[in-house]
């Protein structure tokens, strides 16, 4: 027993977890007061944010879904801001990547699912990765900010997978999309979204955490990320290193798009493979401080408070106040941790008073 | 020749007005964040205050039907947001990027789900909103008249704007101030001057500035209409724009210029190809290449000055 509370001590940050779970808690009690300035019940509606996720198996299943997409995403940032680069550029790499890995699909129909899905996964790496290519060898060689040429091209991203998707690779009657409802990952829980994929995103996910953690090349990613000049000097090629990272987190979106499209759509909508996922397993990954495992626990939480935000709807609730509920949550962590940062130096400052106060009284006491 | 379509000069025309009313709101939102990227922050979050604004500006015209009030209720909730800004990132010193981020976030949550909640599934709609001024005698001279008149006041209060914001930063004591607080806050400190009161101070304008960028682009620009997600990554582009002109107000005014002008020039691009295929959809993606294309050039230009000065520097030494 003493060794199990040794371990945990060790190994998990309890601090950390009660600030997780004290800031959700004052972001819920915050977004409550905007419930009833928008004139709905708060308690009705937060009993759906608890219940709906769990009501029905399609429910959990699409919340499960939701989750891995989040913590790809988020794992997606980790890598990159492991080594001091920051991938904001998730979403048009997530939307190209689901297009090129949907447009490979349409035209190999009649092959064997087996051939076609790694054709797929590769296609749609190969073009998540070159799409963060650009942004990371601009960062790298020449020092362009990162994250504006990350955002930039998330919209050209967008227009392109919007052109695309809705006139040459278009393939259904309907007014935009590429159907691939011909190959697609076997569906996990019936009348959800839940596939396969999420295997290969547990996959994903186990590698991500083994590769930053438990290797000598995730120990030198922290290393250029922590200081960039020592990890230079110190003989490592930061420059490769620093671009391989950026390229890592693009085939990482590119896949979770082709996973959206072959697990959760069977077709290419752009509006449909992605909202601004990618912005919020961005947001679950600065919550969870751009570790790995609290991002895949934070995707969890996030993912089953999305889903109970659906559920909100029931009683009038629009989607939208799942954007607001994780922005609360990210402003009260960092209230916290700057009112504790705070707290601490006062004290810091008062023990120092207390220490001169004491000294001097010892001087006079001698003389 | 071909004399069906519209002559030259009546394109050209209509690309630079509509240059001038798309460069408006990224100018608006530049000369705020200039001001933050002066007391060296670094502010990514101007996207949702121009957001925010928009929603504020709307309801508060649709709601009590005046759109002077509309705009005064932006700036005032500018302020707030500015308040707000610095709040985490100046007074708990929390992480710019984060908080910029959480900030587009919350602006997109809280304006989509309080616009659905008062104002029903059709959106804001104010009856009160600015209408196009024409300006006398300038809208009949043939060119010219084309392009500077019938634009919304906001196009106009902008380069007033530019012009104070430039004496601001570079003539006032208080500019000076801004600017040291980012440059070197700690000499600052020696001369008595507190930097994190600069940067409350920059903070709070750029909120203002952001605000009325909102106003602009939903009382003068869609006649009163919020549209949710209506800033369009304005507040990035904006950004760059700030990086572009290194802070600069009448430079930052000429890289909205830029932007404008190739979001106009996409827009009229649609009328001229004629094809089945959507290549609106391109047009669009224009101006955010450009964008990408600059920052490079800008940037690349930058490093090449440095050395170049290096080198004489060495030079002058040997």
């Amino acid at each position: 027993m003493k060794n199990v509370l040794a371990w945990i001590r060790r190994h998990v940050n309890l601090g950390y977890i009660a600030a997780v779970a004290v800031s959700i808690a004052a972001a819920l009690l915050i977004d409550a007061v905007i419930l009833l300035a928008a004139g709905h019940n708060p308690v009705a509606a937060y009993r759906e944010l608890i219940v709906y996720p769990f009501s029905t198996a399609a429910h959990f299943g699409n919340m499960l879904e939701y989750a891995m997409v989040l913590c790809l995403c988020g794992l997606a940032c980790v890598v990159g801001s492991r080594v001091g680069i920051f991938n904001v550029g998730g979403e048009g790499q997530l939307l190209l990547g689901g297009l090129v890995a949907a447009f490979v699909g349409s035209r190999m129909s009649g092959m064997s699912l087996w051939i076609v899905i790694p054709c797929a996964a590769l296609a749609a790496m190969a073009t998540g990765g070159l799409y963060a290519f650009i942004p990371g060898v601009l960062k790298v060689k020449l020092k362009v900010n990162e994250v504006i040429t990350t955002i930039m091209l998330n919209s050209v991203a967008a227009f392109v997978c919007s052109f695309f998707a809705t006139s040459v690779w278009k393939n259904t009657r309907f007014n935009e999309g590429i159907d691939v409802s011909e190959f697609r990952f076997a569906t996990l829980i019936p009348g959800s979204k839940l596939s396969t994929a999420i295997i290969g995103s547990a996959l994903i996910t186990f590698f991500v955490w083994y590769i930053l953690q438990k290797t000598s090349k995730g120990y030198e990613m922290r290393l250029i990320g922590d200081n960039p000049r020592f990890a230079r000097f110190a003989g490592l090629k930061t420059d490769r290193i620093v671009i391989a990272a950026m390229v890592v987190s693009g085939m990482m979106c590119g896949l979770c798009g082709m996973f959206r499209v072959y697990g959760a759509e069977k077709a290419f909508i752009s509006t449909r493979v992605s909202n601004e996922y990618y912005f919020e397993g961005l947001m679950v990954a600065m919550i969870a401080q751009y570790q790995p495992i609290p991002t895949i626990v934070i995707s969890i939480i996030f993912a089953i408070l999305k889903s109970g935000a659906m559920g909100m709807q029931s009683v009038g609730v629009t989607i939208q106040i799942y954007w607001v509920m994780q922005a609360t949550v990210i402003f009260c962590m960092a209230a916290q941790s700057g009112v504790m940062t705070a707290i601490r130096k006062a004290g810091e400052r008062r023990a120092a008073q207390r220490d001169v106060a004491a000294r001097k009284e010892g001087g006079a006491a001698h003389e | 020749m071909n004399n069906s379509g519209p002559s030259f000069w009546t394109v050209a025309s209509s690309t630079l007005h509509m240059m001038l009313s798309s460069a408006t709101p990224v100018a608006l939102a530049a000369l705020g964040g200039l001001l933050t990227e002066h007391a060296g922050i670094m502010n990514i979050g101007m996207d949702g205050m121009i957001l925010m604004g928009a929603f504020v500006a709307a309801a508060v015209a649709a709601a009590i039907g005046s759109a002077i009030l509309g705009v005064l209720g932006a700036i005032l909730f500018g302020i707030v947001v500015g308040l707000f800004f610095a709040l985490f990132t100046v007074k708990l010193k929390s992480d710019e990027f984060i908080i910029g981020c959480a900030l587009n976030t919350l602006a997109l949550g809280l304006t989509g789900y309080f616009a659905r909640a008062w104002f029903g599934v059709k959106g804001i709609s104010s009856e009160a909103y600015f209408s196009k001024l024409a300006i006398p005698l300038v809208k009949d001279v043939p060119f010219v008249g084309n392009v500077f008149s019938g634009h919304s006041v906001f196009v106009y209060l902008t380069w007033l704007l530019v012009v104070v914001m430039w004496l601001f930063v570079y003539r006032t004591p208080t500019g000076f101030w801004i600017r040291a607080a980012g440059e070197s806050p700690e000499t600052l400190r020696t001369a008595g001057k507190n930097p994190e009161r600069m940067k409350w101070i920059a903070s709070i304008l750029c909120g203002v500035f952001c605000g009325l960028a909102g106003a602009y682009l939903s009382l003068g620009n869609l006649n009163g209409t919020f549209v949710e997600g209506m800033s369009d990554s304005r507040g990035y582009i904006a950004f760059a724009c700030v990086i572009f002109s290194a802070a600069n107000p009448a430079k930052a005014y000429l890289a909205a210029l830029m932007f404008g002008f190739f979001d106009a020039l996409g827009g009229q691009l649609q009328g001229v190809i004629r094809s089945d295929l959507p290549f609106a959809y391109l047009t669009k993606a224009i101006p955010y290449v450009i964008t990408v294309v600059m920052m490079v050039y800008v940037v690349v230009r930058a490093q090449r000055k440095r050395t170049r000065m290096a080198k004489q520097q060495f030079k002058n030494l040997g």
